[in-house]
């Protein structure tokens, strides 16, 4: 690696194969592409996920609704469910973890580039997989939490939930792998003098949610193991006429489906904590009471699971202690909430659209946050548990929290992936769209429940005073609809017409404002030096980050001179001597074999497709092993 | 708000004012409890919302203050650069940390209360959940019956909860919270009406295709009355009592309303408020044609029905024992078929037993009418043959 700039040489240098078009995206390992291509192909199933929600709440509109048959309703919800938590928002996430985490720790990519593009073909194919379901008319069925033994054979015949378990393992591979891959990237390759306790907030959170995934995927792997065993092959973990304990699966479950809540919500806190310090002026209100809570709800996340199953019966003593945990946890999220009121008090707010998603998660999250609490008392919860009130609650915490915290980083990252800032105007339609058509449509649910409808249901009965709740959930969610229809016509109007954003167009304080937008794919030409949580406001805006602990020791200069330079194009990583890791298809071949041996399972136990897909996965990873990451030419 | 209490059987004397709370126009309310166990529950929801929203006031409130308040205006200097106060760190972990605690006590303490033994002389009732139906057992009268359940006034009942597939969960709402059927274990739920009233119940844990369609409905009754349910129950049903002239009826026209009996031990269907009301609209394309049906060739085709008797599956007291579907000794004198979905009368009857699934999506009874796929089937005049026998069950 460089550590001075070399002048451009004068000379053209040819394009790899690689470099354009369709086989550059195939065979990618930058950490900036892989980022976009999770964030085009959540953006996609945030469609399809948003279609399904729609239909859910046209059949819901009045009682006695017939759009959809009640097989159709119940696909419609599960997978509605599924693909917004596995399809929508943690790729979202991880698009976020890939272009950010590089940038904002300094340095040149992951730790594993070629096990990085595989996350992403591997996740691809689990979510095409899932979704072919449809063209079958065998979509899962069971709920995104799948109960047995509703989920097993004698229940579920079908190819229904084959699809789900399957679909699921897929996914989960792709989640550790890359799991592992941000762990390995955030603790080995930060900058120079990038403690632990100067990491930019987001890159902190995404710490935590790696930890997470790496310990919560394992779980939801074994249930989904037993499950498949079951499945395909006769036996009897969650047989109940064999004796098997229901609950099984929804310890299992809860055991990784909690910790997943928070796998959900942790990005967004970061990308909220990012984008308020820039838009007040103000550092972030006690960064380390930030980190520290972070850490502490991931950890207490592991403790709280059951609190999803208060009705099932587990007695006196283990109600009230995942009661009183759950209880808990409010405690570091309360200071979350406490910290960013106090960042935003005394500062001079700047209401872009990205602070006006920021502002709005404040809002709405805490409303997901008080139902929570309410539903952490187990007598209390009977009333509430499988009841709207508890999917206003979800919603409140997944779209209030996490997606408004996502396109709150989306307004504000995009300058720095496109070089184009989203049109504001476009943005505070979307705003304000989303904002009041969220509430519309997900606020009715807290009465709906309470007086007593029960989640699921395909249909309900007339008089039952749910009418008026249900007909203005609707028409919230129709508004919901134009509204996304504005961000992504805005997403792809601002690609190519978003006016011109230059590096840093909304004074921020972390080192990837510091690059070309979007940055030259060897990010940094001179690995920066670390000398404060917010390098470029010490460049920039010394004031504002001067009481922040600084360390003075040493004279290299926190970023090279050429990296502020005005908007002119970057020179190529050829053009500087920069080595940088080769494009590949291995990934590509071998997430392709591996999904393959899942395809054959399916297709009727296919021996054939099962070891053709084995014999690619073991011959494109050997490939893939003894092939160097970096070769100077081909 | 009481246009509810239409209610015509001798219970109608016995409702207290109370009902005035739960009869409005949101009938199956949580916020309005019925039961001490219901109102444990809401004393706690109480102190959670009052928190809940005092939190969220307050949250709300410095929210909207700091973004009116230091908005970015022109010319205004540089914010201050504050990185953090610990005091205020401290202040504002224990803040919640003693509301959670004031939580905490009195959730303890009620999950305590909720989940003790029943007393012993509590009335018993088994729930089978099925898919997508209620079986009721008195085991202490030797009572079984489908999708309603009688319960006397003022006396405790303790719901033992079993399931015959996948898992359930047994959710009355005004009368309390739920409590989920869970294979190869019995849980248990106890509460003690304290007025008389008609109540709906719900399936509450996603169990299938018509998770939507396991309703369920709960008579609070006199312990007079339910002395006499429970008599009425434990005899065989009268062949054609209380039935129409003749034991035959039109099919498709709506039953005649049975004149209101001082005595009736059972609710009258037609005197019932609406949220109780069985009235789902048949799905398009069922038809069944204008034949009167005949109580007697219905017994008869009861136990030789073909492609299957209804026998092979349905109980009927004194005739038939299988335990497959609901018991059906009694049908003709509960409100509603279908668990809570369609009236009990001849046309709906009629409909269900030719083609059941139509009329409630993944039901496990087959259709039994005649049709191109089932040859073999019963045709319309057999069919109305059943409804009436059905019918007289009273």
């Amino acid at each position: 690696m460089a550590t001075t700039v070399a002048p451009p040489p004068a000379v053209a240098v040819p394009a790899s194969r690689y470099e354009r078009g369709l086989w550059s995206w195939l065979a990618t390992v930058d950490h900036k592409r892989i980022g976009q291509l999770y964030l085009y192909t959540a953006v996609t199933f945030f469609l399809i996920g948003g279609l399904e929600a729609l239909i859910i709440r046209e059949q819901l509109r009045g009682p006695n609704g017939t759009l959809v048959s009640a097989e159709t309703y119940n696909q419609l919800f599960t997978m509605h469910g599924t693909t917004m938590i596995f399809l929508v928002i943690m790729p979202l996430s991880a698009a976020f973890f890939n272009y950010l985490i590089p940038l904002q720790i300094g340095a040149r990519d992951v730790a594993f580039p070629r096990l990085n593009a595989f996350s992403y073909w591997v996740f691809l194919l689990g979510a095409l997989f899932m979704n072919a379901s449809w063209l079958f008319g065998a979509a899962p069925d069971g709920g995104w939490f799948g109960y047995t033994p509703l989920t097993t054979k004698a229940y579920a015949p079908g190819m229904n939930i084959d699809f789900w378990v399957l679909g699921l393992q897929i996914l989960g591979i792709s989640s550790l792998a890359s799991g592992f891959n941000f762990l390995t990237t955030i603790i080995n390759l930060r900058a120079p003098g990038m403690h632990l306790m100067r990491m930019p907030i987001f890159t902190w959170m995404s710490f935590v949610t790696q930890f997470l995934i790496i310990l919560a995927f394992p779980i939801i792997t074994v249930a989904l193991t037993f499950l498949q065993l079951d499945r395909f092959f006769g036996t009897n973990f969650y047989t109940t006429a064999a004796g098997g304990d229901p609950l099984l699966w929804q310890h299992l479950f809860w055991l990784f489906g909690h910790p997943e809540v928070y796998i959900l919500i942790l990005p967004a806190f970061g990308l909220v904590s990012e984008v308020l310090p820039t838009f007040t002026r103000k550092p972030l209100f006690g960064y380390p009471v930030m980190v520290y809570s972070g850490v502490l709800i991931g950890f207490l996340g592991f403790g709280v699971w059951a609190h999803h199953m208060f009705a099932v019966g587990m007695g006196p003593i283990a109600d009230s202690a995942f009661g009183v945990t759950t209880m808990l946890i409010a405690i570091p999220t309360g200071v979350k909430i406490f910290n960013w009121l106090a960042t935003l008090h005394g500062g001079s707010i700047r209401f872009t659209t990205s602070a006006m998603f920021a502002i709005g998660f404040i809002a709405l999250f805490t409303i997901g946050g008080v139902s929570g609490v309410m539903h952490s008392s187990p007598p209390a919860d009977l009333q509430q548990t499988d009841t709207y009130f508890v999917v206003a609650h979800f919603h409140y915490v997944m779209f209030g929290g996490s997606m408004m915290g996502i396109f709150a980083g989306a307004y504000y990252y995009f300058p720095k992936i496109t070089g184009r800032l989203l049109s504001e105007r476009l943005g505070k339609v979307h705003f304000w769209l989303t904002f009041i058509g969220m509430n519309l449509t997900f606020f009715p649910m807290h009465f709906a429940g309470l007086n007593g409808m029960p989640r699921r249901v395909y249909t309900y009965a007339a008089g039952q005073g749910w009418d008026l709740e249900n007909m203005v959930s609707t028409w919230g969610a129709r508004m919901l609809a134009v509204a996304t229809l504005v961000f992504v016509y805005n997403l792809i109007r601002s690609r190519r017409q978003g006016e011109r954003s230059g590096n840093d167009p909304w004074g921020a304080p972390t080192l990837e404002w510091s690059l070309h937008s979007p940055p030259p794919e060897y990010n940094y030409a001179v690995i920066p030096t670390v000398r404060s949580r917010y390098p470029l406001w010490d460049l920039k805006a010394a004031h504002r980050s001067a009481h922040e602990p600084h360390e003075h020791d040493g004279d290299m200069p926190t970023l090279a001179p050429e990296t502020l330079a005005p908007d002119t194009p970057p020179p190529t990583a050829r053009q500087l001597g920069i080595t940088m890791p080769t494009p590949t298809l291995k990934p590509l071949i071998a997430s392709i074999g591996l999904t393959a041996i899942f395809v054959g399972l399916i297709w009727n136990k296919s021996l054939p497709i099962m070891l053709g897909g084995t014999a690619l996965f073991v011959v494109a990873l050997y490939a893939w092993l003894l092939s160097p990451l970096e070769e100077h030419e081909e | 708000m009481i246009r509810a209490l239409r209610w015509r059987t001798h219970t109608a004397a016995a409702l207290p004012a109370a009902l005035a709370a739960c009869s409005s126009h949101v009938p199956n309310t949580t916020l309005s409890p019925q039961t001490e166990f219901g109102r444990d529950i809401d004393a706690l929801f109480d102190i959670l919302l009052f928190a809940g929203v005092a939190v969220l006031v307050l949250v709300t409130l410095a929210l909207l203050f700091v973004i009116v308040r230091y908005r970015h205006r022109a010319g205004a200097p540089e914010p201050k650069a504050i990185h953090g106060n610990a005091v205020l760190e401290i202040v504002w972990t224990l803040i919640p940390a003693v509301i959670l605690a004031i939580i905490a006590v009195p959730t303890v303490r009620t999950i305590f209360r909720t989940q003790a033994e029943a007393g012993p002389n509590a009335l018993q009732v088994e729930v089978v959940g099925h898919q997508w139906w209620w079986e009721f057992r008195y085991p202490q009268y030797g009572v079984v019956t489908a999708n309603e359940l009688y319960l006397p006034v003022g006396r405790t009942v303790n719901f033992a909860l079993m399931t015959a597939d996948v898992v359930h969960s047994f959710w009355i709402p005004q009368l309390g919270g739920k409590r989920d059927l869970v294979s190869n274990d019995t849980n248990h739920v106890w509460f003690t009406p304290e007025s008389a009233f008609a109540w709906n119940g719900f399936c509450a844990e996603f169990c299938g295709s018509s998770h939507a369609n396991m309703r369920f409905r709960v008579f609070t009754v006199p312990p007079e009355q339910f002395e006499r349910w429970i008599a009425h129950q434990q005899s065989p049903p009268v062949l054609g009592a209380a039935a129409p002239p003749a034991g035959a009826i039109d099919t498709l026209a709506p039953a005649p309303p049975a004149p209101p009996q001082a005595t009736a031990p059972t609710v009258v269907a037609d005197s019932l408020p609406e949220h109780v009301r069985a009235a789902t609209p048949i799905p398009a394309g069922l038809r069944m044609s204008n034949v009167r049906g005949d109580a007697a060739r219905g017994a008869q085709l009861f136990m030789r029905a073909t492609p299957m008797p209804c026998a092979a599956c349905h109980a009927i007291q004194g005739v038939a024992a299988s335990i497959v579907g609901p018991n059906l000794t009694h049908v003709g004198s509960r409100t509603s078929i279908g668990a809570g979905l369609f009236p009990t009368d001849a046309r709906h009857l009629a409909l269900w037993i030719k083609d059941s699934p139509a009329m409630k999506p993944g039901s496990k009874m087959p259709a039994f009418g005649k049709s191109a796929q089932i040859p073999a089937g019963l045709d319309d005049q057999q069919i109305a043959d059943l409804a009436a026998y059905l019918l007289s069950l009273k």
